[in-house]
């Protein structure tokens, strides 16, 4: 058949296709370096600094050990996830509102009233633990060993360890943010090899299992990330 | 003298009198096709829905551009193709025509200095308007739309398409008969014959191109009409015959499509998503009607009967078996949350790609371009949302879409050829590009 393809730019009215075609390169840099991921120990924080990354890498491990059944945070890259979340809107509290009036004494039952946003939490709650670590444990709490360890997180998750009102948020925003390193999808840097949905049989971005409901049986597919990725 | 060798002397000295005869004899125009009273004027909004029938818009409005102010890029394989100016201003557009040069513009491709429009321009079609719609275009280009200063780029096309004479041959064999003749005393059918062939020029699109790039047939009793043709490099599905796209769809399904983009089966896609941006959606219920009617007519034999329970491929995906090969687990994975294991769709949102015109078309381009960069439907006045499908692009490899593809055009009741990652590199690139 002869063509005649009068070829008007259609892309001015295919909406997003400029941004399709950056996403792709995006995308394509995202796979080209999860391949070459650095170990953990070797990663280089962009916001946490080097005393802090080591807190964060001992804490996860013990909130989420990798002795058991499953992955533990650090088989899932937990820190790296924890780390550029800080770096990032979520660190900075873009998106929640910050404006006063503050008054962190208030009741927990009205929800955050500190004026601190994620990153600031962490930057003075981690001393500030480590400082009762010290007191109560003898050293710094990456030093410890797990036994103490596992004492001074009780310790904290309890409300024991003397932080100010205005780091209340420290020990639910850890738990908090380790559990989303752990199942988030892994774009975000956690969630390594889609590991922990594997563990879990969770099936991932598959966005739809209608003729899956109701079946008494395991769904055989394993998981597939947001990236198109299969595990 | 050698006989043989009169004959061919006779024959060239006729070919040198008709080649002087294209380069001086003058134009002629074609006259009205029909008188009209003395004191006939053009009906109140006549002039617009001419415009919005006609689809002047699609060429003549650039993209972000001021209305119909030309300017518009065409690229043809024989060179790039600047729209013209058809805004009422004296000197840049074509405020100083007369109603004859007007109507010679559209029945004869001819501009009022002699010179010849290229053939993007649909007078192909065009030669079929009525008098009334004539007048009622030259009506809203003269009073209704503001005059704009532009001119477009030179175009830049090879031969003959460069060449007075040569387009003047071209269209000595490209064009049909002047005037519109209704082949059936239906009123619907023939008002529908009429859109179809001609202020719509659907057939500028739908109907292939021969040898000289004419459209092969501009008219519904010729079975080439509306079988279907290439634009941009996508498929221009056809509209009859034994692999219509429209095959079985109710006339319901047809009006739908053009007023809203979307109906139970399909979703606008590509070049046609101007067309119902600036026309179809515009047209009045009656017209839909009678532009269903007559695609309707054209589709008479019978449908493809429905399978019976579930097709081998959707048995495949239901099972979500982990050893099932790479195709259908791209499509687990990417597609079947919207277009489901079943290939249906829903109705007016996802649509079908068990027997997709998109999907099954003889060249993949619109495919691969679908998959790669998504679509969206364009807004229309009854349904509003620009219904979004995302690109794959950033999710999926040159080898993914080309297995991915390949699958869908042999998945469920399709049986078409494979894709190779050739030809999804080439449109990354290209679309990359710009």
């Amino acid at each position: 058949m002869p063509q005649f393809p009068f070829h008007r730019t259609r892309r001015s009215f295919l909406a997003g296709t400029a941004a399709g075609a950056a996403l792709s390169v995006l995308a394509f840099q995202a796979r080209a370096q999860a391949a070459k991921e650095v170990p953990l120990a070797e990663y280089t924080p962009e916001y946490l600094s080097p005393a802090e990354y080591a807190f964060v890498m001992a804490a996860t491990a013990r909130l989420i050990p990798s002795e058991g059944d499953g992955p533990g945070a650090l088989d899932a890259r937990v820190p790296v996830f924890i780390d550029r979340q800080l770096a990032g809107d979520f660190g900075i509290a873009a998106d929640l509102y910050m404006e006063g009036p503050f008054n962190p004494e208030a009741d927990p039952n009205l929800g955050t009233q500190t004026a601190l946003p994620p990153a600031e939490i962490y930057r003075q709650g981690i001393p500030a633990f480590d400082i009762w670590c010290a007191d109560t444990q003898g050293g710094l709490f990456a030093d410890l060993d797990t036994d103490a360890q596992d004492i001074a997180l009780t310790a904290l998750s309890n409300g024991e360890v003397g932080l100010s009102a205005d780091l209340r948020e420290f020990w639910s925003l850890l738990l908090q943010n380790t559990k989303e390193g752990y199942f988030c999808d892994p774009q975000y840097g956690g969630n390594a090899g889609m590991e922990s949905w594997v563990y879990i049989g969770f099936p991932g971005a598959r966005g739809n299992f209608d003729d899956w409901v109701g079946r008494q049986e395991v769904y055989p597919l394993g998981p597939v990330n947001i990236a198109g990725e299969r595990a | 003298m050698n006989r043989v060798l009169r004959v061919l002397l006779i024959v060239a000295a006729i070919a040198m009198v008709a080649f002087l005869a294209f380069l001086y004899v003058p134009v002629q125009r074609t006259p009205a096709q029909m008188v009209l009273a003395a004191d006939y004027a053009v009906p109140e909004g006549a002039g617009a829905y001419a415009m919005r029938i006609a689809d002047c818009a699609a060429c003549h409005t650039a993209e972000g551009g001021q209305p119909f102010a030309g300017g518009r890029a065409i690229i043809s394989p024989v060179g790039t193709i600047y729209s013209s100016n058809i805004t009422p201003d004296p000197e840049t557009g074509v405020g100083r025509y007369t109603l004859s040069e007007f109507r010679a513009a559209l029945y004869d491709g001819v501009r009022p200095d002699g010179s010849h429009l290229y053939p993007a321009m649909p007078y192909e079609n065009y030669r079929k308007l009525t008098e009334q719609d004539i007048r009622a275009l030259y009506s809203y280009f003269q009073n209704d739309v503001p005059p704009v200063k532009a001119t477009q780029p030179l175009n830049d096309l090879a031969f003959p398409f460069n060449l007075s004479w040569g387009l003047r041959a071209w269209k000595w064999v490209a064009l049909g008969e002047p005037g519109f003749t209704a082949r059936s005393s239906d009123a619907d059918l023939a008002r529908g014959q009429y859109l179809v062939e001609g202020p719509g020029h659907c057939g500028a699109c739908h109907s292939p191109r021969n040898a000289l790039m004419a459209q092969a047939a501009l008219t519904g009793a010729d079975p080439a009409f509306l079988s279907g043709g290439q634009i941009a490099g996508w498929t221009a599905p056809p509209l009859r015959g034994a692999i219509s796209a429209i095959q079985g769809w109710s006339a319901h399904d047809i009006t739908l499509i053009l007023a809203t983009a979307r109906n139970a089966h399909s979703a606008i896609n590509g070049e046609m998503q101007l067309v119902v941006r600036d026309s179809s959606q515009y047209m009045t219920d009656g017209d839909l009607t009678a532009i269903a009617a007559y695609l309707g007519a054209l589709n008479q034999r019978a449908p493809k009967p429905a399978a019976e329970g579930q097709t081998d491929t959707e048995k495949l995906l239901i099972s979500a078996d982990p050893s099932m090969d790479l195709g259908p687990r791209l499509y687990l994975d990417n597609c079947a949350a919207c277009h489901f294991t079943n290939g249906r769709g829903a109705d007016e949102v996802f649509p079908e790609l068990d027997g997709s015109s998109l999907v099954t078309a003889e060249s993949p381009t619109g495919l691969i371009s679908m998959i790669l960069q998504g679509g969206e439907l364009p807004s229309t006045a009854v349904r509003p949302a620009r219904l979004r499908m995302p690109g794959f692009a950033y999710r999926l490899s040159d080898d993914e879409v080309a297995t991915l593809a390949t699958f869908l055009r042999q998945a469920w009741s399709n049986n078409t050829d494979a894709v190779t990652v050739d030809e999804v590199s080439g449109l990354r690139q290209l679309d990359t590009a710009n």
